[in-house]
Formats: structure tokens, C-alpha cells, sequence
């Protein structure tokens, strides 16, 4: 039990992907402009994200070790995102139309959103085992999640105040997100 | 061929069958996830349309409000419908996440709002106008005196140019103003500071400093689901606030611009139906003369032969009596 709060506390808030290793800006910017956006790229990412770690570990595990293949193992999880992106984009489009529209490409580039590679990888890395490459995917894409909604909350309300001319539009956008970074770093240490 | 490279490279093999084998597997599913998943219709259709200002006018060089929804929803610009102009193109861009561009010109400007009104005297009940009307909102018969339905009329001039004495007009009109009052414009209030004074004060258990800022940013959304409808504009909020921000002020003019807002969509929704109404209507017409004519014709070509036959008979048996 403790194992699985302290890889969920640790994936979300101490080593935070966005925030604390960099990974996955590219939506972090793109896609925060709405908190209604924001929420739903978030749970897109979330689907993505802990099933595209319980697929990369079986994968690895039970194809790529068994042939003695380890080296084709960023190729395989890029291929094994990109169809799970995929699933969840078709799914999308039937189920929720004006997410899909409103998301726009910024689904089809969850497949590069480094966070999801960088999990499936470091799940290797780390030597987890099947339960915990799940808790962690999980954990990475709340903790994904958790930074961009409160990024868009802060953008939706920064965009009805009078920023000086200088700070408007993406300058601002930076040093919240500058700041965000620096509070989160008060959770290093933690776990 | 592929068995000498194999065998020159063996190491190969695993790595290409493995890559193969997952390739086609994730191709199977994927194939399988698309076939159950298919699209019908696309629904954003229908949410486009209801933006529209539903005059059904045409100037956007699509037929109605609904075929321009479609032509949108397939990558049309969403700058070409004049009578909702900026207020339109502004919740188009909002609702697909595009650019905001400005109204484009080409396509007629934006005006105030207007409806069509018959001169009655002058009218000569032609019934020309009639079909022309998208929302079916003129009231007549043939050689009778029109008149237009004027809580159904889109002002969208489709009827002015059918019209062969000129005899309808457009006229404006008078809508709610949305006037700020003076004291929201003067600007001699302060900032407001986040204090929560007025939250105590407040009888009706709203965030009156919350609801300020969404209906000072004009976020009517927002203010409705922070009740703004609740408030009683008892302007104990307005005393308290050490910043004297008119509140109540803000709220009065957001309360008439929602309730505006909800007219108009009412309105708007009642053309679309009556514009559903009339194609249906058109539709009919149109297959009721097709099969008269059709009926016609066939009428013509039967009597046409039978004709052209006697007369060929007739004219034989003159010329038969002619020989004799």
C-alpha cells in the first residue's frame, strides 16, 4: 500500500513530469488557454497514458526480453502509443465530437508528448513491475492533469486582468508557468 | 533471394518477424476499432448551427443557416455571415478553437436589425413574395392585400427583389439598449481587492465580488452559474465595498444582456424551425407541379398522336375523294 501512495505522490507532485522533468510542454502551452480544454485533453492523456504503460510493459516483457530484442524498445512503444492514441481519437470522434474538434491536433500529438514515451521508458528503467508501471502511468498523467488545469484556470483568469503591454499573451504564460515550476520544487526531497 | 539475406544476416530475423507480427496485430485491432466506431453524422453541425443568427438570409452564398453550418463544420471560413457579424464569428472561433478574423466585407456588411414591412395600399397581391420568404413569415393569398408576420421576420431582404411594384420596406428596430449606467463608466470607483466584505453582506448567498469580475469581463456564461439571476439588487454590496464599485450596477446590466440573449436565441430558434418548415413546404410544392406537368404532358403527346393520326386519315380520304 505504501508502495503505491509513494510512486502516485511521487509521480504526481514531487517529480511532477511537466514541472519537475520537463516533459510534455507542448500541450502544457498549446492547450491551456480553457479550463473546459484543458480538462479534456487532460483525461485524453490520462486514458493514454496508464494504458500505453500497461501495454509498452507487456510488450517489453513478453516479446522484446523473450527475443532478446531491449534495443528496439523506443520503436516499439512509439508504435504501441501511436495506436492506442489512435483507439482513443476514433473513440473520441463517435463519443464527444466538440472535444475532438476543439482538441484539434493536439490529439494526434499526445503520440509525441515526450511524457508518454518518457513514462513507458523509465518504467523500464526503474524495473517496475506490471501493477506499479500502471500506478505510475497514472500518477505521471494526474500529475500531467493536475499542472494543466490549474495552468488554464490561471490563464482563464489572467486573461481578464490588465497585464502591462510588454507581458500579454505567451510572456505572461511563461513566467506563470516559471513560477508554477518553482513552487513545485518545494515538494523535491519529499518522497 | 530473402533466405540467402537471412542467412547472411541472422540477427535480423527476430527483430523484423517480432516488429511484423505487432505491426499487424495493432493494424487488425485499429481496423476493428474504426469499423465499430464509424461516424453517422457529424453533430457539431448541429451546434454550429445554433450560433448562427438563423435569418436564413443567404448572404453567406449557402442557401440557409443549416448548409453553412455544414460548410463550416467541412472547413468554410467562418467569416461570412453579416447579420451576427463579430458576436458570431467570435463564438464560432471560441466553439472550434479557431483565429478570430474580421466580418469579410465581400459578403455584406453588419446592420442593425431590421424587418420587412409591406406598404399595404401599394401591395398587389401578386404572391411573389410568398415563397421567397425563408421562415414563411408573409401572411396572404393571390389578389389579396400581405402582410408580414412581424415577430417571425429575419430581415432578411429575400422578398424585397421578388417584389414587382416595390412595396416593401426594411425598417429598423428599436431594440433593449444596452446602456452601462454612468456610474460604471466614470471610473471613479477602485479596484476591487478580493476583500470578501461584501460575501457576508450579501442576503442571497452569492460571491459578489466573483460575480463582478465575470460580468465586468462580460463572461455571462460564468455569471449564471454564479447566479447572477439570484440576486435581489438590494445594493447592500454596493455600501459595503470600501472600493465603491457600483455592483449592482454591473449586475442590473448584465441581468438585461442575458435576458437579450435569451430572446434572441429563442428567436432564433423558432426561424430555424420555421425555416425546416418551409424547405419541407417548398419540397412538396415543387413535387406537386412536377407531377402536374409531367401529367400535363403526357396529356399533350397523347393528344398530339391521336390528332396527328385523324389527320392523316382525313387528309388520305381528300385525296381519295380528290381522285375519284
Amino acid at each position: 500500500m505504501t508502495d503505491i501512495f509513494l510512486i502516485l505522490v511521487g509521480a504526481i507532485l514531487v517529480n511532477n513530469f511537466v514541472l519537475t522533468q520537463f516533459l510534455g510542454l507542448c500541450p502544457f502551452m498549446g492547450v491551456s488557454g480553457k479550463v473546459e480544454t484543458a480538462i479534456g485533453m487532460s483525461a485524453a492523456t490520462l486514458f493514454v497514458l496508464t494504458l500505453a504503460s500497461a501495454c509498452s510493459y507487456l510488450v517489453f516483457h513478453y516479446l522484446l526480453v523473450p527475443l532478446g530484442l531491449e534495443y528496439l524498445r523506443t520503436i516499439s512503444f512509439i508504435v504501441v502509443i501511436a495506436a492506442v492514441v489512435s483507439i482513443t481519437e476514433m473513440v473520441m470522434h463517435k463519443t464527444s465530437p466538440l472535444l475532438y474538434r476543439v482538441l484539434g491536433i493536439f490529439l494526434p500529438l499526445i503520440t509525441s508528448n515526450c511524457a508518454v514515451l518518457g513514462v513507458a521508458l523509465l518504467n523500464i528503467n526503474q524495473a517496475h513491475s506490471f501493477a506499479q508501471s500502471i500506478y505510475y502511468g497514472f500518477g505521471a498523467a494526474t500529475g500531467f492533469s493536475l499542472v494543466l488545469i490549474l495552468f488554464s484556470a490561471m490563464r482563464e483568469k489572467l486573461s481578464q486582468c490588465d497585464i502591462p503591454e510588454p507581458f500579454q499573451g505567451a510572456a505572461i504564460a511563461m513566467i506563470t508557468a516559471g513560477l508554477m515550476s518553482l513552487a513545485f520544487m518545494g515538494f523535491s526531497g519529499m518522497v | 533471394m530473402a533466405t540467402s539475406f537471412f542467412s547472411v544476416f541472422p540477427a535480423l530475423v527476430n527483430p523484423v518477424i517480432a516488429l511484423l507480427g505487432m505491426g499487424l496485430g495493432i493494424g487488425a485491432l485499429l481496423a476493428f476499432v474504426s469499423k465499430t466506431f464509424r461516424l453517422e453524422s457529424d453533430p457539431v453541425v448541429e451546434k454550429i448551427n445554433e450560433l448562427l443568427p438563423q435569418t436564413q438570409c443567404g448572404q453567406c452564398g449557402y442557401p440557409g443557416c443549416k448548409p453553412y453550418a455544414e460548410a463550416i463544420a467541412s472547413g468554410d471560413s467562418i467569416n461570412k455571415c453579416p447579420p451576427g457579424g463579430e458576436k458570431t464569428i467570435l463564438n464560432l472561433a471560441d466553439l472550434l478553437n479557431l483565429k478570430v478574423l474580421p466580418l469579410d466585407e465581400s459578403y455584406g456588411h453588419e446592420e442593425t436589425k431590421k424587418v420587412a414591412f409591406i406598404r399595404e395600399a401599394e401591395c398587389i397581391g401578386c404572391a411573389k413574395c410568398i415563397p421567397a420568404c425563408p421562415v414563411d413569415a408573409i401572411l396572404g393569398a393571390p389578389k389579396f392585400m400581405h402582410t408580414v408576420i412581424e415577430s417571425e421576420c429575419t430581415g432578411c431582404d429575400l422578398c424585397i427583389e421578388p417584389c414587382p411594384v416595390d412595396c416593401i420596406d426594411l425598417i429598423e428596430v428599436s431594440q433593449g439598449s444596452l446602456s452601462s449606467s454612468q456610474a460604471m463608466n466614470d471610473e471613479e470607483y477602485l479596484a476591487c481587492i478580493n476583500c470578501g466584505l461584501c460575501i457576508d453582506e450579501c442576503p442571497v448567498d452569492i460571491l459578489p465580488h466573483e460575480l463582478y469580475w465575470a460580468c465586468r469581463g462580460g463572461e455571462l456564461e460564468q455569471a449564471e452559474s454564479l447566479k447572477l439571476m439570484h440576486c435581489i439588487e438590494c445594493g447592500k454590496c454596493d455600501k459595503i465595498c470600501p472600493s465603491h464599485i457600483p455592483l449592482v450596477d454591473f449586475y442590473q446590466s448584465s441581468k438585461l444582456e442575458l435576458k437579450l440573449q435569451q430572446q434572441e436565441r429563442i428567436k432564433a430558434e423558432n426561424a430555424k424551425q420555421r425555416f425546416e418548415n418551409h424547405q419541407i413546404r417548398m419540397a412538396k410544392l415543387d413535387a406537386k407541379e412536377e407531377y402536374r406537368r409531367n401529367k400535363r404532358a403526357e396529356l399533350a403527346k397523347q393528344d398530339r398522336q391521336q390528332t396527328s393520326s385523324e389527320s392523316i386519315k382525313a387528309a388520305l380520304e381528300r385525296v381519295k375523294a380528290r381522285k375519284k
